[in-house]
C-alpha cells in the first residue's frame, strides 16, 4: 500500500507568508447593482449626505474595490488594511459613546469571524446600504474568517457611515483577541502581527453603545452598577483598551440574569443584572428595550426580564459546531419588531488559505 | 499539604518559566514521550505493581461514571450535563481511599492533582490545564519513588491511554464544554498530550506520514494503536458530519492547525514541535497556569510572592484578580458532541456543521 499519495499537498508552503497579489488599480469599477443606493433611499438619508460627501471619488472607488474583493472572502493586503483603518478612524472618532441611530434599522449580534454566515445575514436582512444595520460587536475570534469579516464591516462603515453602525464587543480588545483566535489568525494569514495591531488600535474608536430613536438602548453586554443614566455613558472616555473593570468594561461584559439585583459574573468581568435593574434603567431613561448580544442563544434571539431585554446572536452553528440558529431583529418606522432567523450558509468549497507548516514544526 | 494556586501575575509567570520545577515537569513529559518512541498502544511492556494499581484506580473512575447516568434535561439543554457534578463529587470523595492502595504518603496532595484531572466542577468543562493535572499526578508518583523510568512505557501506553479513554467517555456522556476555546484556531477542543505522545509513537513508522491524517480510512484503521490517530478519528466522528450531499468535510475547515501540522516533513518534526508548542502554549500561558497548583511535591518557586487571600477565590477568577480575564470570556459553548448528539436525537441533520 502506498501511503504517500493519498492527499495532494502541492500547496504546502513552508517559509514565506502567502500574500495574494492585489492590483487595486485594475479592479476599480462600479460596484454591483445591489450595493448601489437607490434614489429613494438617498432622499430618506438626509443625514448621510454630509459624511458621504467627505468621501472623494477616488476613496469611493478604492472602498468599492475592497468591498468587492472582500465579498469574495479574499483578505485585503497589509497596506490596504492600513489605509482602511486610517479612513475608519476619521469616521469613528467623531461618533458618540451613545451613537444615535434612526429607524428603520436591523439589529445584529455576534458574528465571530463566520464570514459566509455574515453574507447570509445580508441576504436575509437585505443588502447594505438599502437596509440600515446596527451590529453590536464581536466580529472577531473563534471563526476562520475574522480578518475578512472585520475588514468587510469596517469597509462598509467607511463607505456608508450613516447606514451602518458598528459597536464594540468585548472581543474587540487586544487582550481577548490574543487568547481567542484573531491574533493567531492574523499571524497565520499575514505572517506578522501588523494587521492585528492595526485593527486592535482601531477598535479603541468603536462606539460602545447606540440609541435607536431614543427608545432602544443597544450595546454588546449589559448594564453597569456605575451607570444609572445614558448621559453617564456619554461622559466616559471610550478611546482606550477595554478596561478590566469599571463602567466601560461592564457595558461590554455584563449579562442579564434570573436573579434580581446585581450579581458577580461567572465570566470574571462585568456583572449580572436582574429584572429589577433592567426595569429601573428603562424607566429612568424612558426606554422601551435594551438590545444586547454577548450570549449564545439557541434560537438566535431570546427575551428576558419580561421583554425589557433582548439577546441577539448572529453566528449560526457557532464555532462550526454548536448547532444554534442565528437571528437579527428588524425595527421599522413604527417601532414594530420582527426577528429573522437563519441557519448556517452552505460552505463554498475548501478554505483558500494556503497550508503552512507552523514554526514549531519546521 | 493540599496544593494551591500561586501564579497570578505576569511577573509570577516569568519566574515560573525560568524555574527548576518548570524544567523538571517538562523533562518528565519529554522523558515519557521518548519512552514510547515507535511503540504502539498494544506494545507489550512491563507492568509494575504500581501500574497495576493505577489501572485499578482508573477502573474505579469508570465505575463512578456508571453510578451517575444523565437523567435531567437529557435531550433538552446542549450545555454540560449537571450529573457531571455528581460524578465529580463521587471521585473527590473516594479518590483518597482509592489512591491509598498506591501510597499513604502525601495522599491529600496526589489526590488533589488526580481530582483536578477530570475537569472543572462548577463550569462542567475540560481543557489542557486539566490534562496537565493528570501528568502532575504521575509526576508526584515519580517523586515519591513509586514509578521509575522503566515504568514510563506502561505509564503512557496503558495508564495515560486509559485516562484518555475515560476522558472521552466523560466528554461524550456529560457533554463537557471545551475550556477556553480558541475556536477553529486551537489544536483541539480538549486535549494536547495525546498529540505529543502520539507523534512519538509514529516517529519511526515506515509508511504512516503526518499527511496520512487526511486519509480517514487509515485513521480509523490505526486509531486504537496510535494516540494521534485516535484524536483525529475522534474529531472526524464529532465534527465531520454529512452535509446532505453525503460529502465529508475536511479538517481544513474546523481544524486548520492540525491541517497545517500535517505538512511537517516527518513525525520527528511533529514530535519535537509538539514539545515546543506545549511549552509555549500550555506551560507558559497565564490563563492556563493561573489554575496550576503547588504543594510539597511540586513546589512553588520561592521567588513567587504570596498574594492576598482576597485575590484568590474559589474558581480562581474573582473580580479582584490581578491576572487577565482572558481565560474565561465565559460564554457557554456546547461541545461538538452535544451538538451532534442533539441533532441526531431531533432527527434534524440538514444543518451542516464542521
Amino acid at each position: 500500500m502506498d501511503l504517500d499519495n493519498d492527499v495532494p499537498m502541492e500547496d504546502v508552503e513552508e517559509q514565506e507568508t502567502h500574500t495574494s497579489p492585489t492590483s487595486i488599480s485594475s479592479s476599480i469599477k462600479p460596484s454591483n447593482s445591489s450595493k448601489t443606493i437607490t434614489s429613494q433611499q438617498q432622499d430618506s438619508a438626509t443625514t448621510s449626505a454630509k459624511s458621504s460627501s467627505q468621501l472623494d471619488s477616488s476613496s469611493i472607488g478604492l472602498l468599492d474595490s475592497w468591498i468587492e474583493k472582500l465579498s469574495k472572502c479574499e483578505p485585503l493586503n497589509e497596506s490596504d488594511v492600513k489605509k482602511l483603518c486610517d479612513m475608519a478612524i476619521e469616521v469613528l472618532q467623531f461618533e458618540e459613546n451613545v451613537q444615535p441611530v434612526q429607524v428603520p434599522v436591523t439589529i445584529c449580534g455576534d458574528v465571530h469571524g463566520q464570514f459566509h454566515d455574515l453574507m447570509e445575514l445580508f441576504k436575509i436582512g437585505g443588502p447594505c446600504p438599502d437596509t440600515n444595520y446596527l451590529f453590536m460587536g464581536d466580529y472577531v475570534d473563534r471563526g476562520y474568517y475574522s480578518v475578512e469579516t472585520v475588514s468587510y464591516l469596517v469597509c462598509m462603515k467607511v463607505r456608508f457611515p450613516n447606514r451602518i453602525t458598528i459597536l464594540r464587543g468585548n472581543h474587540e480588545s487586544r487582550q481577548i483577541t490574543q487568547v481567542y483566535g484573531f491574533y493567531d489568525e492574523c499571524l497565520r494569514k499575514y505572517g506578522s502581527a501588523t494587521v492585528w495591531k492595526l485593527f486592535t488600535d482601531l477598535f479603541d474608536y468603536f462606539p460602545i453603545t447606540a440609541l435607536v430613536d431614543n427608545k432602544i438602548f443597544c450595546l454588546h453586554g449589559g448594564l453597569s452598577p456605575m451607570i444609572e443614566t445614558i448621559d453617564q455613558v456619554r461622559e466616559l472616555n471610550r478611546i482606550q483598551e477595554v478596561p478590566h473593570e469599571g463602567p466601560m468594561c461592564d457595558l461590554l461584559w455584563s449579562d442579564p440574569d434570573d436573579r434580581g439585583g446585581w450579581g458577580i459574573s461567572p465570566r470574571g468581568a462585568g456583572f449580572t443584572f436582574g429584572q429589577d435593574i433592567s426595569e429601573q434603567f428603562n424607566h429612568t431613561n424612558d426606554l422601551s428595550l435594551i438590545a444586547r448580544a454577548h450570549q449564545l442563544v439557541m434560537e438566535g434571539f431570546s427575551w428576558s426580564h419580561q421583554e425589557s431585554v433582548v439577546t441577539i446572536f448572529s453566528a449560526p452553528n457557532y464555532c462550526y459546531r454548536c448547532g444554534n440558529q442565528a437571528a437579527i431583529m428588524e425595527v421599522d418606522e413604527q417601532h414594530n419588531r420582527q426577528f429573522l432567523q437563519y441557519d448556517p450558509s452552505v460552505r463554498p468549497g475548501e478554505p483558500t488559505v494556503t497550508r503552512k507548516t507552523p514554526d514549531y514544526f519546521l | 499539604m493540599i496544593p494551591i494556586n500561586r501564579i497570578y501575575t505576569k511577573n509570577d509567570i516569568e519566574i515560573w518559566k525560568n524555574s527548576q520545577i518548570h524544567e523538571d515537569i517538562l523533562k518528565f513529559i519529554t522523558d515519557t514521550q521518548e519512552a514510547i518512541d515507535g511503540k504502539t498502544n498494544g506494545t507489550d511492556c512491563e507492568i509494575s505493581n504500581t501500574v497495576e494499581k493505577l489501572l485499578k484506580v482508573l477502573d474505579h473512575v469508570s465505575e463512578a461514571i456508571e453510578r451517575h447516568p444523565v437523567v435531567y434535561e437529557k435531550d433538552v439543554s446542549r450545555f454540560g450535563k449537571i450529573e457531571f457534578k455528581d460524578f465529580y463529587k463521587d471521585v473527590e470523595k473516594n479518590s483518597e481511599n482509592w489512591l491509598s492502595e498506591i501510597s499513604n504518603e502525601s495522599l491529600d496532595e496526589i489526590s488533589a492533582y488526580f481530582n483536578e484531572s477530570w475537569g472543572n466542577y462548577s463550569r462542567i468543562d475540560y481543557g489542557s490545564g486539566h490534562e496537565l493535572n493528570f501528568i502532575c499526578f504521575l509526576y508526584c508518583l515519580k517523586q515519591l519513588g513509586l514509578i521509575s523510568a522503566q515504568d514510563y512505557p506502561a505509564v503512557i501506553l496503558k495508564v495515560f491511554t486509559k485516562y484518555i479513554f475515560i476522558m472521552r467517555q466523560l466528554q461524550k456522556i456529560y457533554w463537557l464544554e471545551p475550556a477556553g476555546s480558541h475556536g477553529v484556531w486551537g489544536l483541539d477542543d480538549y486535549h494536547f498530550l495525546p498529540f505529543l505522545y502520539g507523534a512519538s509513537q509514529l516517529s519511526s513508522h515506515p509508511h504512516l506520514k503526518p499527511k496520512s491524517i487526511h486519509n480517514s480510512e487509515l485513521v480509523e484503521m490505526f486509531a486504537d494503536q496510535y494516540m494521534y490517530f485516535e484524536c483525529i478519528n475522534f474529531i472526524n466522528n464529532i465534527k465531520t458530519v454529512n452535509n446532505g450531499n453525503n460529502e465529508k468535510l475536511s479538517l481544513r475547515w474546523h481544524s486548520p492547525m492540525l491541517d497545517d501540522i500535517s505538512t511537517a516533513k516527518n513525525w520527528t518534526k511533529v514530535k519535537e514541535g509538539m514539545v515546543k508548542m506545549y511549552n509555549v502554549e500550555v506551560l507558559n500561558k497565564l490563563p492556563i497556569i493561573q489554575h496550576f497548583k503547588f504543594g510539597e511535591l511540586i513546589k512553588c518557586p520561592d521567588e513567587i510572592p504570596e498574594h492576598e487571600e482576597s485575590e484568590i477565590d474559589e474558581v480562581g477568577h474573582g473580580h479582584d484578580h490581578l491576572n487577565t480575564w482572558g481565560d474565561c470570556c465565559g460564554i457557554k459553548i456546547p461541545s461538538a458532541i452535544a451538538a451532534s448528539e442533539s441533532l441526531k436525537r431531533s432527527g434534524k441533520n440538514q444543518i451542516p456543521f464542521d
